[in-house]
């Protein structure tokens, strides 16, 4: 479903700054596939997945999303085959518009505007329907501004929203790390519910080591803009939180001493 | 009494004025309020209308045609705005002001002089005559159904998917992108439509007073600005057909305050300072109304 290859971007080029983000980085998914990408600040995640939604341009490289090469794509061409939640919930809803205007913001990823009438009596059913999937109440506020809605709720339209005509690919960007614990759980829960519910093939970054053990069925770790772990199948299964530290320092130990 | 009377004599003299001049209200609504892109291209975009309307209308093309080149005209000034915005990262109030200071000058080539009167060529509002009725009732009927079918065409449009699309790039702009809008396109396309709008306005203005002049553009900016805050502030903002009623129902009453102002003895050289003072109490208005609340809390909201 998702194949990235050699993935390259520095940023600052022959500046002292210089940073090489991702670092010829291959990756390779399968439908369906629901992996957990962890890795320290500035390993390279949020990197990748903006090389992935289009946000940011590889310096070489080439990323194929179910067989479609998107490596020179533009962001709202790439809309159709991806979907994604920010950390931040302020990015992903037009906070002056609607629950049912965003809605359907989310519906013209898949099918371009045209000039026909936006919210329709069958859209907003449909949208109500949708929405009571939360079991916030959101289904009845409809016509109520997003910039009324606590993050939390925010966060959970975003799901929606990315969630719905089953895109290609979701990337949920540790979209529930700005949340407290309990919204946070709840947001969790219901990511889980969705993508299990819909199949679909899903990247998940997170700090959370627990959640890596515990959801998905691969783990990806990033270290300095590459793939230093692998983890998938009976290894997954097998995998506690000690055992994930205990490779990742030794992969990153191996690493000082070879460099 | 005869202050009342005077004032009430040139109602409908303000009336056609404002009806003609609330489309340059519009044009600077939709920038500013729908595509959160502060832009003042309307200032060389209305100018730019009535050039190219007075020259179309002088080489014999019929008053609607003429609006309409003027309007597509205005709609290239606007684009232009937009693309150096999008393309060079030029803030967007400089680089409507870089295109406004262009169009100067691509007005007096256009005019080949700095006025062109109009006695001979018929206007728009000919079409109107068959009314039977005086010049200023017939410019009111004639102003007043062009505004009607605008206002209905696009309470119309916010509501299709592109006009819901239009908004979310003024709403969250990396929202949208990532929802399938093209930024660029729907930027374009938007800046251009209020500078088509701007330039509309400058062609009926140009047939309605019978003259073209290189600096009519002088200072609309601000009556717009004015207009559109008073029509917020009466109509509201909350849903979308509020603001689109904002800038037709402010030109109005913008221009009858103008009005009372000149009846009450003011010297229309002072107009400008009145204007700026309706501005400055309708930006500084909610802040006012804020001073019970204890000062820290206004600058944090403000």
């Amino acid at each position: 479903m998702l194949e990235i290859e050699n993935a390259r971007r520095v940023f600052f080029q022959g500046t002292p700054d210089e940073k090489v983000a991702l670092n010829d980085l291959g990756l390779s998914l399968d439908k369906g596939d629901f992996t957990i990408v962890i890795g320290s600040n500035g390993a390279g995640k949020s990197t990748l997945l903006n090389a992935i939604s289009g946000a940011l341009r590889l310096d070489a490289g080439r990323i194929v999303i179910n067989g479609d090469d998107v490596t020179a794509t533009p962001v709202h061409r790439r809309a159709r085959h991806v979907a994604r939640v920010f950390q931040d919930p302020m990015k992903g809803t037009a906070a002056a518009m609607t629950i049912a205007e965003n809605m359907l913001l989310a519906e013209l990823r898949q099918n371009p505007a045209r000039l026909r009438l936006g919210l329709t009596r069958a859209r907003r059913n449909a949208y109500r329907e949708q929405l009571s999937f939360l079991g916030l109440g959101l289904e009845d506020r409809l016509d109520t501004p997003v910039s009324l809605l606590s993050g939390g709720q925010r966060q959970s339209l975003s799901l929606v929203m990315a969630v719905s005509g089953s895109p290609d690919l979701l990337l949920l960007d540790e979209h529930t790390a700005a949340l407290d614990p309990r919204t946070a759980d709840l947001v969790l829960q219901t990511t889980l519910r969705a993508v299990n519910a819909l199949g679909l093939t899903t990247l998940m970054v997170t700090h959370n080591m627990q959640h890596a053990v515990e959801f998905g069925n691969r783990i990806v770790m990033l270290d300095a803009g590459k793939v230093i772990l692998n983890v998938t199948g009976a290894e997954k299964e097998k995998a506690t939180v000690p055992s994930l530290i205990e490779k990742f320092s030794a992969k990153t130990d191996r690493m000082l001493l070879a460099g | 009494m005869q202050l009342i009377e005077a004032y009430i004599a040139i109602i409908p003299v303000t009336l056609s004025q404002s009806l003609l001049l609330s489309f340059l209200a519009l044009a600077i609504m939709i920038p500013f309020r729908v595509l959160n892109f502060p832009d003042m291209s309307a200032e060389g975009a209305y100018p730019l209308g009535g050039c190219v309307c007075a020259v179309a209308l002088v080489a014999g093309f019929s008053p609607l045609v003429a609006l309409a080149l003027a309007a597509m005209a205005g709609f290239l000034a606007g684009a232009a705005t937009a693309f150096i915005h999008l393309r060079f990262r030029i803030h967007t109030l400089l680089a409507g002001i870089l295109v406004t200071t262009m169009i100067y000058s691509l007005d007096l080539r256009i005019l080949g002089k700095a006025n062109q009167p109009l006695f001979n060529e018929s206007k728009i509002f000919d079409h109107f005559a068959g009314l039977g009725l005086q010049p200023t009732p017939t410019k009111i009927v004639a102003a007043g159904l062009m505004v009607l079918v605008t206002y209905l065409v696009l309470q119309i449009w916010f509501q299709t998917e592109r006009g819901i699309a239009m908004r979310a790039v003024g709403a969250n702009s990396d929202m949208s992108e990532a929802q399938g809008i093209n930024v660029w396109r729907v930027t374009l396309g938007s800046i251009g439509l209020a500078g088509a709008f701007a330039a509309f306005g400058g062609g009926l203005m140009v047939q309605s007073q019978g003259f073209a002049d290189v600096n009519m553009g002088l200072g609309v900016l601000i009556n717009a600005l004015a207009a559109l805050k008073i029509g917020e502030a009466i109509v509201g903002t909350r849903r979308m057909w509020q603001q689109l009623l904002a800038p037709f129902a402010g030109a109005i009453i913008y221009y009858q305050l103008i009005s009372i102002c000149l009846v009450a003895g003011l010297a229309p050289g002072d107009l400008k300072i009145a204007t700026g003072v309706f501005v400055l109490l309708m930006l500084a208005g909610p802040e006012l109304r804020r001073r019970k609340a204890p000062r820290a809390k206004a600058r944090g909201n403000g």
